[in-house]
């Protein structure tokens, strides 16, 4: 073997092999990483629809046969949408099981209700991480209104495989 | 049936702002595609979703979005094709042991950074539908695309094609892209497998017989492609048809596969001949309707899915100039170092690392493959699209500033670089 081949090989071994063994002991080390819980998808929302028709701001939902909610996530962060009924938009933040948003009725939501825009529908809810669809349950409370029962409900993710890992 | 008004109206618009701030860029020295990249994610929520959302709603509703992305991924389609047909394996052979070791490192070393970083990414900006191997190869061969189109055209405004720095840039660039598509491709079927019937040893061995079939059969076949031009000097509207023809069906074929539509139409584009007259031939002929109409519909698109407004607070802004980092440092920082250890001189080994570091449309379309198979999500593709353009960005002005041209030119393509020979002391001989 020639020198410049040789040194070729020595070259490529330290800049390309190592680099490379190295990969393989960081995709080891990856597996033991926990990430966020998955909520990313399509959810339907089940509720009592007389309770949710008592809330300010919470006839439009009351009246949709029922309310599809996209859950677009980022790690611990999410965006949350509601498909049919009201249109909003609004992000919020998981921790651990626990999943929060805070819902601020849009201005077309509030005059449609004549409900105002500073009634903030806060979502508490616990993903249950075993269920297949994934499920979570929790209340849709009010802000600033002590008078209003926190609505209880449900939602069921469609069209995913409840956490599977995708490999 | 989509809104035929809408689709039309969203064309005029995308064609017009794109035209306008890629003429804009050109006027700062920036090629014209970084401005339409940028015009893409102008047109999206990130500025006229945030400033304008009633147009934004009138213009881009979300009904109407499908038909947009179907429209530019046919414009991907055959941009990929053409990618694939710029690519020539001799120009690697031709420079030797240096630009093997520069176009392998220059791999390796974004791809093993981004991997260190997925540590740190992936309990933050993912979630336990993404396994860790996934979410890291697809960070590094994310990270380790150079833009192979942008880079040619990066060369050929600064007249810089026919240099030494120039010829061993696009022969890495070409290394580069083959090897992270391949490393793409096991990442989509790694996913995909997971959610399809058909057994991965079934995918995998119908893509090794395709591959097989595409480069011992039909290759030769496609000789004939050339053939007839050398006899003709121009080659027919039907046999055109064909030719695009068979890029479809190459498409189609690795989707049904359950690969992408991408990877057949790249590689029917790197199989088919090579000889400089016939390649030009065909870029001109398929170029202007992609580069002028397809390619911004997927600029567009491709802004429309990006949400600045994700990467919101100090710690989101901090992981987005972490993944800049990384990204310069692994691909900057890597391919300057191989190329210097080889024999480059410093400056023009810093050029070659700049050069390599452009990663452009090239990366927009890894990124929305990734989004796609949700393997990456929305903040994280925000961030990576933004390091996208800044890497992309930052490309001439460096350039300019550590390699200017008239050094550049001074050194042409016959001026070979100098034999590996590295002293003990690691430096270059």
């Amino acid at each position: 073997m020639s020198r410049t081949n040789r040194n070729f090989m020595i070259a490529y071994a330290v800049l390309v092999v190592l680099p490379i063994a190295g990969l393989f002991g960081v995709l080891k080390h990856g597996r033991s990483l926990a990430a966020p819980i998955s909520v990313d998808g399509v959810w339907r929302l089940q509720a009592d629809s007389n309770q949710l028709a008592a809330l300010p701001c919470g006839s439009s939902l009351a009246s949709t046969q029922y309310v599809a909610v996209t859950i677009s996530q980022s790690g611990k962060n999410f965006t949350l949408s509601l498909n049919n009924g009201p249109k909003a938009t609004s992000s919020g933040v998981l921790e651990g099981t626990t999943l929060k948003a805070a819902v601020l009725p849009s201005a077309a939501w509030a005059s449609q209700e004549g409900c105002g825009t500073d009634h903030v529908l806060t979502l508490n809810a616990t993903v249950d991480p075993k269920s297949e669809p994934r499920t979570l349950a929790g209340l849709l409370t009010v802000n600033d209104c002590p008078s209003c029962a926190p609505v209880e409900l449900r939602a069921v993710r469609e069209g995913q495989d409840g956490g599977k890992k995708s490999h | 049936m989509p809104n035929l008004f809408t689709l039309v109206l969203q064309i005029a618009v995308i064609l017009a702002v794109c035209r306008v701030v890629g003429t804009l860029f050109l006027k700062i020295h920036q090629p014209r595609v970084v401005g339409e990249m940028f015009a893409g994610i102008m047109l999206g929520p990130s500025l006229l979703g945030w400033i304008a959302p009633q147009i934004s709603a009138y213009l881009f509703p979300p009904s109407s979005l499908g038909f947009l992305n179907a429209l530019s991924q046919v414009g991907v389609v055959i941009f990929m094709f053409l990618v694939g047909l710029g690519i020539n394996p001799k120009e690697l052979k031709e420079q030797g042991h240096a630009a093997v070791l520069t176009s392998h490192v220059s791999i390796t070393a974004p791809f093993v950074l981004a991997s260190f970083l997925s540590i740190y990414l992936y309990p933050k900006l993912s979630d336990d539908s993404v396994a860790f191997t996934s979410f890291a190869l697809f960070m590094g061969a994310a990270m380790s695309i150079t833009a192979f189109p942008v880079l040619a055209r990066i060369l050929t405004e600064r007249d810089m094609l026919q240099s030494r720095l120039g010829t061993v840039a696009i022969a890495c660039a070409a290394v580069d892209d083959v090897t992270g598509w391949c490393i793409l491709a096991y990442i989509v079927l790694l996913i995909r497998s997971a959610h399809i019937a058909t057994p991965i040893w079934l995918t995998v061995g119908g893509l090794i017989a395709f591959a097989l079939i595409m480069i011992y059969v039909v290759r030769r076949l496609l000789q004939r492609f050339e053939t007839i031009y050398r006899e003709r000097g121009a080659v027919s509207e039907n046999v055109m048809a064909l030719m695009l023809l068979l890029v479809l069906a190459s498409a189609l074929c690795t989707e049904w596969l359950g690969l992408h539509l991408l990877f057949g139409a790249f590689l029917m584009g790197a199989i088919m001949p090579k000889e400089p007259k016939f390649v030009r031939y065909v870029l001109d002929r398929f170029e202007t309707i992609t580069v002028t109409l397809l390619l911004p519909l997927f600029f567009a698109f491709t802004g429309l899915r990006t949400n600045i407004g994700l990467v919101k607070g100090q710690e989101m802004w901090i992981y987005c100039a972490l993944i800049i980092l990384v990204a310069t440092t692994g691909k900057l920082g890597g391919s300057m170092l191989a190329s210097w250890l080889a024999g480059m001189p410093i400056r023009e080994a810093a050029g070659l690392g700049t050069l390599m570091n452009t990663r452009g449309l090239m990366e927009l379309v890894i990124l929305n493959i990734g989004l796609d198979i949700k393997v990456i999500s929305p903040a994280l593709f925000s961030m990576m699209v933004i390091m996208a353009l800044f890497t992309t960005f930052m490309t001439s002005p460096v350039l300019e500033l550590i390699c200017p041209e008239k050094l550049i030119r001074a050194v042409p393509k016959q001026v070979p670089l100098p034999q590996l020979d590295l002293k003990a002391d690691g430096s270059a001989a």
